[in-house]
């Protein structure tokens, strides 16, 4: 099955390794864009789904143009007001085990 | 401007996904050549936003509250036509409300049908796809789910498929 996939962290994903891949600059949980704005949301879809017909081998890389019109700053106060993950609230409690996530180690603590 | 990829994530998030990067081995990437211009096309889109029906089991939050280093690996069918008010979005580490305000955000089944609407993609698949993209340990997506949805892609006929990330 031919696939292509976005990313907003396309260093991490090329690292990994995909068989087509657009790069976008936009925050987690908008990938396609801003709830109502339909233009550019299909104006990303366009362009990911473009890189069926333009990528020739694994690996194809392309970093869409499309830039966030708010700030990063900006972007984290829109999503306030959530509670944080469980596993920050565990490393909140255990800041040790961070060091086990850096090296890519699961800590698998009980509680 | 070049893309960023660590712009709007916070400290810890940034430190550790660029420890990740850095720690990959390359390997061989695999490449399904396209078959047919994407005009005459089925395509398909996979979420990892944690998309449910509402009248569908949601993915399991508690097991995530009560182990962090889990998340639920399952994967669930959103049929062509579902909209933000039949779904809810199931990952602890996204803000859900965007993807509930608009699905289209995370799953863009309406972009996708004016792309066929207007010829620059043949149809959209009847059913879409989403997990829950938060998985220190893939082994089961991998394994068991992937699978799945590989086998259901190809016996609807698809021809493409659209990875979105959350």
């Amino acid at each position: 099955m031919p696939t292509v996939s976005l990313s907003m962290i396309p260093d991490l994903t090329r690292a990994v390794g995909v068989p087509r891949l657009a790069g976008i600059g936009y925050p987690m949980g908008r990938p396609l864009g801003r709830p109502g704005d339909a233009d550019g949301q299909r104006a990303v879809l366009r362009a990911v789904l473009g890189l069926f017909e333009t990528a020739t081998g694994p690996d194809a890389y392309l970093e869409l143009p499309f830039e966030w019109p708010e700030s990063p700053a900006q972007a984290r106060n829109a999503s306030q007001g959530l509670p944080p993950p469980p596993i920050v609230e565990r490393l909140r409690r255990k800041p040790w085990l961070l060091a086990a996530l850096y090296r890519g180690e699961i800590p698998r603590d009980a509680n | 401007m070049p893309v960023d990829s660590y712009r709007f994530l916070d400290f810890a998030s940034r430190q550790i996904m660029k420890a990740w990067a850095g720690r990959q081995e390359p390997g061989t990437v695999p490449f399904t050549p396209f078959p047919k211009p994407l005009r005459e096309c089925t395509v398909a889109l996979v979420s990892t936003a944690g998309v449910a029906r509402n009248d569908d089991r949601p993915f399991d939050q508690e097991g995530e509250r009560r182990n962090p280093w889990w998340g639920d690996p399952s994967f669930r069918e959103i049929p062509l036509g579902t909209t933000e008010k039949d779904v809810r979005l199931y990952h602890l580490h996204v803000d859900p409300r965007f993807g509930e305000a608009d699905l289209d955000v995370v799953l863009p089944m309406r972009r996708l049908a004016e792309l066929a609407e207007e010829g620059s993609v043949g149809r959209p698949a009847a059913t879409h796809y989403s997990i829950m993209g938060y998985l220190l340990e893939p082994k089961e997506l991998i394994e068991t789910t992937v699978p799945a949805i590989a086998e259901r892609l190809r016996d609807e006929g698809v021809d493409a498929a659209a990875l979105v990330p959350a």
